[in-house]
């Protein structure tokens, strides 16, 4: 009966155990993969946006795609915390501004 | 002897020519009166030039903030500030609050009381530890606290214009050196390319033409500041461009007659200035 009691408890821990571990993991995997997210997110921006200096150099896809790729950031910067939205929803919308201007300048020229 | 019916023609004709004078002096007037709306104010003394006064908490807070514009130009291009850490050309606009500045957003980019510019280490905005609190440095509209920095004693050695400090040369002499970059802020970029300086025509004969200084405007602004959202994308010609826009903030009034130099100095970008200036 004893045994049954111990064993029991054993499988019980065996069951429970990694369970409870992996829910106390949880929150830091997500805290990691947040993390990588912003990595992410910031890392495509700044390579979108630091070519705005040679933005009269691009053709008109590379204009295209960088306004696609600016386009793309935006619901990954809405999820962000109030003030750092704020922040790089107003750059982006510059940044992305800029291509469309010259996109459209662009095309002004050959009419 | 004039004739009955000759009377009457010339009775006509001083009513006609009074009816003209009385419509030729409502027009002057009008005129008149639409020059005093629209002329240039005349700008503060340039101590006072480009104070942004910020009271976005005013009721409840330490009170408005008192925003040198001198200062800072001083120090950064003007790229730096409205487009990497997103102060916005309007005022209101940009959702200043102390929250923001604590998490290292707006003033807190820079005044975080770490960052350490010309030697020195940049003192915290809003911070909230007691060696940090230095409310009335910035919160300082009707206080008696003297601020830090004066413009007279600042400006001394700089080079001055027809208005104020001349800010141009003060950059070409070496006196001040605007920064355009901030570690963990700004994003990495080639270095400008040079762009084509270009002359505007004016629509009218009496006013001189413009050689716009894309060059020097692109170096403190960067593209994205000016484009598209002050000068949109348009065809050649499509978009006039007047005294009258400039005046009301837009085009070039966005910071000509605000912060950069008034739009009362016609020399400034009408080289030889009207064409009745001796």
């Amino acid at each position: 009966m004893f045994k049954r009691k111990i064993v029991g408890a054993v499988l019980l821990l065996g069951l429970v155990g990694p369970c409870a571990a992996q829910a106390a993991d949880e929150p830091r995997r997500s805290a990691a993969q947040a993390d990588a997210e912003q990595k992410s997110w910031e890392k495509e921006f700044d390579e979108v946006c630091s070519k705005t200096q040679d933005a009269m150099t691009f053709s008109e896809e590379e204009l295209k795609d960088l306004i696609r790729r600016c386009d793309a950031l935006l619901p990954q910067i809405e999820k962000l915390d109030e003030s750092q939205r704020k922040v790089h929803l107003g750059r982006l919308r510059k940044c992305r501004g800029l291509y469309a201007y010259v996109l459209d300048a662009k095309g002004n020229e050959k009419k | 002897m004039p004739t009955s019916s000759m009377r009457k023609v010339m009775r006509r004709n001083e009513r006609r020519l009074l009816l003209l004078v009385a419509v030729w002096g409502t027009l002057l007037q009008a005129n008149a009166l639409l020059a005093q709306i629209y002329l240039p104010k005349p700008p503060p003394e340039p101590s006072q030039y480009g104070k942004v006064i910020l009271d976005n908490h005013a009721a409840t807070g330490p009170g408005p903030v008192v925003f040198d514009h001198w200062l800072h130009r001083s120090k950064f291009s003007c790229r730096l500030c409205h487009v990497d850490i997103g102060f916005a050309m309007q005022a209101k606009a940009t959702g200043i609050s102390a929250a923001s500045n604590r998490e290292g957003f707006h003033c807190g980019a820079c005044h975080d009381g770490k960052h350490v510019f010309e030697g020195k280490t940049i003192f915290a905005a809003c911070g909230d530890t007691a060696e940090d609190k230095q409310c009335s440095r910035c919160h300082s509209l009707g206080k008696k606290e003297a601020r830090k920095n004066d413009y007279k004693e600042f400006t001394a050695r700089f080079p001055k214009g027809i208005y104020g400090v001349n800010w141009e040369a003060a950059e070409k002499s070496g006196i001040i050196k605007p920064v355009d970059f901030i570690e963990g802020v700004s994003v990495k970029k080639a270095p400008m390319q040079s762009r084509e300086d270009f002359a505007v025509e004016p629509a009218f004969s009496w006013v001189n033409p413009i050689t716009f200084s894309h060059k020097k405007h692109s170096v403190w602004n960067g593209c994205e500041l000016c484009h598209p959202e002050i000068f949109p994308a348009a065809k050649k010609g499509t978009i006039r461009y007047s005294m009258f826009s400039n005046i009301e903030g837009r085009y070039c009034g966005a910071c000509h007659g605000k912060v950069a130099f008034p739009l009362n100095h016609c020399q400034g970008c009408h080289a030889s200035g009207p064409l009745w200036a001796p």
